[in-house]
């Protein structure tokens, strides 16, 4: 069966080509995006490690984001029961987690927020940002200037 | 807003399955015991008030970026999880 293909002239990025089955449902939207449910994941040749979450309800907004474990390798996310429950989520093999990162104006500093992850369900594609309220995790912890797994050339 | 008194250990309902129950008071400090079903988050404001702040400072400062954009594939947890 042929996907249905969608093609979209994005603010940001230019023209994109995707199909219908790839796009992600926020029923939640995120906190500062309650309305914007639908997201485009998208990798760009200039940033391999970022996944840029395009909205396509609002296709000005997209937002930076990156595995948290790239960056962090000890992080441990516990996620609440409502997290499971909410996205139908049976198994730890079948969600992805991405933390949203913030770039200062002059791309002097980066932080990643831990406290916050967005979290996937990959079978569904359904996805929320589980705020992970009374943890130890900052909604702006520094990102080092190298993040180690994403280039072995350098 | 809908303002209601209550006293210690009395509660009130929102909808079917939201109790908040009025714990303990102390000076200016009110403790609040709250049920409510397992899908419902529950967060203090100021943490879920931060979490949209950096939200929207990602939109506003986000890098330049360049290149041609494609879809990226979404994988599982890459960190083992026993």
């Amino acid at each position: 069966m042929e996907q249905e293909q969608i093609t979209v002239d994005l603010p940001k990025f230019g023209p994109c080509t995707f199909e219908a089955g790839e796009v992600l449902d926020f029923p939640w939207g995120l906190p500062g995006f309650p309305d914007l449910h639908r997201w485009l994941p998208l990798n760009l040749d200039s940033h391999p490690t970022f996944v840029w979450l395009q909205s396509l309800d609002d296709t000005s907004v997209a937002l930076p984001a990156v595995d948290p474990w790239m960056v962090f390798e000890t992080y441990d996310p516990k996620l609440p029961p409502y997290a499971f429950t909410s996205l139908e989520i049976r198994e730890a093999t079948e969600f992805a987690t991405l933390c949203v990162v913030v770039v200062t104006p002059n791309a002097e500093e980066m932080t990643i927020n831990l406290m916050a992850p967005l979290i996937i369900n990959l079978r569904t594609r359904k996805g929320r940002q589980i705020v992970l309220d009374g943890s130890a995790h900052s909604p702006r912890e520094p990102m080092p200037r190298k993040m180690p797994a994403s280039s072995k050339s350098a | 807003m809908l303002v209601l008194s209550r006293k210690i250990n009395q509660s009130i309902m929102i909808g079917d399955d939201i109790r908040i129950v009025i714990v303990a008071v102390d000076r200016d400090q009110v403790k609040l015991g709250i049920e409510a079903p397992r899908t419902v988050p529950v967060h203090r404001s100021e943490v879920y008030e931060e979490i949209r702040r950096t939200n929207q400072e990602a939109l506003g400062a986000a890098p330049v970026a360049t290149g041609k954009p494609e879809r990226a594939t979404l994988k599982p947890r890459t960190k083992p999880n026993r």
